[in-house]
């Protein structure tokens, strides 16, 4: 599910492309994900519990959804530091649709994940128009964008939602898999599916490959680099809904302050996953094996009692050594011709 | 023979009901939770620890999410449940966005109590046990405007987190206090219950405005730390304080004269007395359809943990004070709250 794999030599051998698998992200990630769960499962009491698998499942439906949003713009080369702050802004909106002007909660969801996107178009737009990195640009918006929403919201949840929202956020299926998780996985073959098999994700791509050579071949680069920020808007405008199911309510400060307690998880997913930082690579199947690692590991080290303050060490040391790793396989691959 | 069988069965019931309680008190496994690291619950680890020895309970441990986040605390509430915790004691991270996460503890059978801040009803904590703040800082600004004497009273109060429900009772219950003496509450300086901002904030005020100011309140930890240390760098500013709760450099504070006095709450009780109630309603007690609950903005079914005015002249015995509270609360709790048969 990698454009590596999409732009893999028609004559490649079967052996050449097993090794390669085997030195791939994916690979490295679902064996750490096997070793991890027969770790925790023999040693923390009650990680293979129906509840923990069940909020295992919920929690990581969040992360990965949180995840893509941030992946979708480093398809481009760029970042986007506000995916906290547009998510909130987006939950936010659609709290008001329901609350402030009676707009029924489906047309409200909408609402929101439309608002999500017309904040990621700002973002793109921004980034198009000035030529700034998107790093500035996002680092800016996300203290506008929360700021804003702050003084417009005045801090205050929206509390008094419709049970429909909290109801889907506990509802379980076969009492272990929450539907929070099978929204998120249809969002990931969604997005497999627009890189792999659409001309418009081809060209988000090739935008971020080589945005020069993209533009020669007649892609509209600007367009797409607007149309991946406000594709990341959305995304994150649905990971807020999300929490918003799973807590009642629409809370502010669901994000953090100015949103950036997403920004760990939105980066550790795509990193491990193997989607390039310099853009034009994606791995949608990384990214989400990769925002479920991390969530497994943060449940797991809870459970094993692991002080909490010492989870968020671990979680940087594992985004640290992800980076390094993901560096020594390059180079391994570059040696031996394979990349 | 009837009587021998009927006088059989009712001691089997009595020893099985004894034998249960006693169950219910080894496999009562509690946690402790705030909404996020605050020295305001460090009493709770106290609290727990003296509650399972004291009541025989397997564990009653004081856990503290890393950080004041509602997704925080949940995912550690959920890792709890999962680890065989039966109980918890839960200062709600939101009022209304932590209800979904006590919905599902109570579905797997777990007690829960809401200690020193409220879910809003429905939910289903048993009850909330906490301060009255509203109260406490009527009282606290009483006791600071009487401590001002005549003259002109104007008065800056610094307070907590405006997403805390408690914030908004407390300025207004300070502004109601103020306009019944005659004093006007010049400032209120809110959402600095931080180091960073309670430093910030309280010093660049005073720096600029000392000489408009003839009292402080301060309803929350952190400022009435950083206060009664700004008071006491100034020397003889002729300003007039009263804090909230019992940090060693408030207490000190009151001890060497620079602030009058402050509201002392109760977190050792709400936990000792959370951890005690907890373990009753495992035991097969249920809340008394007519207790005698309070109410506030957020529950009616709220139990005050008691607070009293400590100043220079019980400040050495601030800690008796507090266990008398505890006591006092303890002594009629079941008789009054709960209905145990």
């Amino acid at each position: 599910m990698t454009i590596q794999d999409i732009n893999s030599p028609p004559g490649a051998t079967g052996g050449l492309s097993r090794t390669r698998f085997f030195l791939s992200n994916e690979f490295g990630l679902i064996l750490l994900i096997i070793v991890f769960a027969v770790i925790f499962g023999l040693s923390a009491r009650g990680f293979l519990s129906p509840f923990n698998l069940f909020t295992l499942g919920r929690n990581s439906a969040i992360n990965i959804m949180i995840g893509l949003s941030m992946m979708t713009v480093i398809v481009t080369g760029g970042l986007n530091l506000a995916v906290g702050a547009m998510g909130v802004s987006a939950a936010m909106v659609c709290g008001w649709l329901i609350e402030g002007l009676g707009v029924p909660w489906p047309l409200a969801i909408l609402g929101g994940l439309a608002f999500g996107a017309a904040l990621g178009f700002i973002n793109g737009w921004m980034v198009v128009r000035t030529g700034l990195h998107s790093f500035i640009i996002t680092l800016a918006t996300m203290s506008i964008f929360f700021g804003a929403m702050i003084f417009l919201t005045r801090a205050e949840a929206f509390r008094d939602l419709p049970a429909a929202f909290s109801a889907f956020g506990k509802m379980k299926f076969a009492n272990y898999l929450s539907p929070l998780l099978l929204v998120t996985l249809a969002v990931a073959v969604a997005l497999a599916w627009l890189y792999r098999a659409t001309l418009t994700g081809r060209e988000m791509l090739a935008a971020g490959a080589s945005p020069a050579a993209a533009e020669l071949s007649g892609i509209r680069v600007d367009r797409m680099v607007i149309l991946c920020h406000m594709l990341s808007g959305g995304l994150a405008g649905l990971a807020a809904l999300m929490l918003v199911a799973r807590n009642g309510a629409a809370i502010p400060s669901m994000a953090g302050q100015l949103g950036q307690d997403w920004l760990l998880p939105a980066f550790l997913g795509p990193v491990l996953g193997g989607t390039l930082l310099q853009g034009g690579k994606v791995s949608v199947l990384g990214t989400v094996l990769g925002a479920f690692l991390v969530t497994m590991l943060s449940s797991g080290l809870l459970m094993l009692q692991v002080g909490a303050f010492w989870v968020q060490t671990f979680l940087g040391l594992m985004l640290l050594v992800a980076v390094l790793l993901d560096k020594a396989r390059r180079s391994y691959l570059a040696r031996r011709n394979l990349a | 023979m009837t009587r021998h069988i009927q006088a059989i069965a009712m001691a089997a019931v009595l020893g099985t009901s004894a034998i249960s309680a006693a169950q219910a008190a080894e496999d009562s496994l509690f946690a402790l939770i705030p909404g996020g690291p605050h020295p305001y619950f460090s009493a709770w680890e106290q609290a727990g620890a003296d509650a399972a020895r004291d009541f025989g309970l397997a564990g009653a441990e004081y856990k503290v999410p890393q950080k004041w986040e509602l997704a925080q605390q949940n995912q550690l509430l959920e890792s709890l449940l999962s680890q065989g915790y039966n109980g918890f004691l839960i200062f709600p991270g939101d009022p209304v966005g932590a209800v979904s996460t006590a919905e599902e503890l109570s579905s797997y059978g777990a007690q829960i109590i809401a200690g020193a801040g409220c879910y809003k009803d429905p939910s289903p904590a048993a009850f909330c046990l906490g301060t009255d703040t509203g109260n406490s800082a009527y009282i606290g600004t009483k006791e600071l405007i009487k401590a001002m004497g005549d003259g002109e009273k104007r008065i800056a109060h610094f307070t907590g987190f405006l997403v805390d429900p408690n914030t908004q009772l407390r300025i207004d219950a300070v502004q109601r206090a103020a306009d019944e003496e005659g004093a006007t509450v010049v400032q209120v300086i809110a959402d600095i219950d931080a180091p960073e901002p309670a430093e910030e904030k309280i010093n660049a005020y005073l720096a600029a405005h000392a000489d408009e100011v003839d009292g402080i309140v301060t309803t929350a930890w952190v400022p009435a730390v950083v206060a009664a240390n700004a008071l006491r760098k100034m020397g003889d500013s002729g300003i007039k304080m009263v804090g909230i709760d019992h940090d060693e450099v408030l207490i000190q504070a009151i001890k060497d004269g620079i602030v009058d006095g402050t509201m002392l709450q109760n977190p050792y009780g709400q936990g000792y007395i959370g951890s005690f109630a907890l373990d009753r309603l495992r035991s097969g007690c249920t809340v008394k359809e007519d207790a005698p609950f309070g109410s506030n903005a957020l529950t009616d079914k709220f139990i005050d943990s008691g607070t009293s005015y400590v100043d220079a002249s019980n400040a050495d015995s601030y800690l008796e004070a507090m266990r008398a509270e505890t006591e006092k609360l303890l002594a009629d709790f079941e008789s009054t709250y709960l209905s145990c048969s």
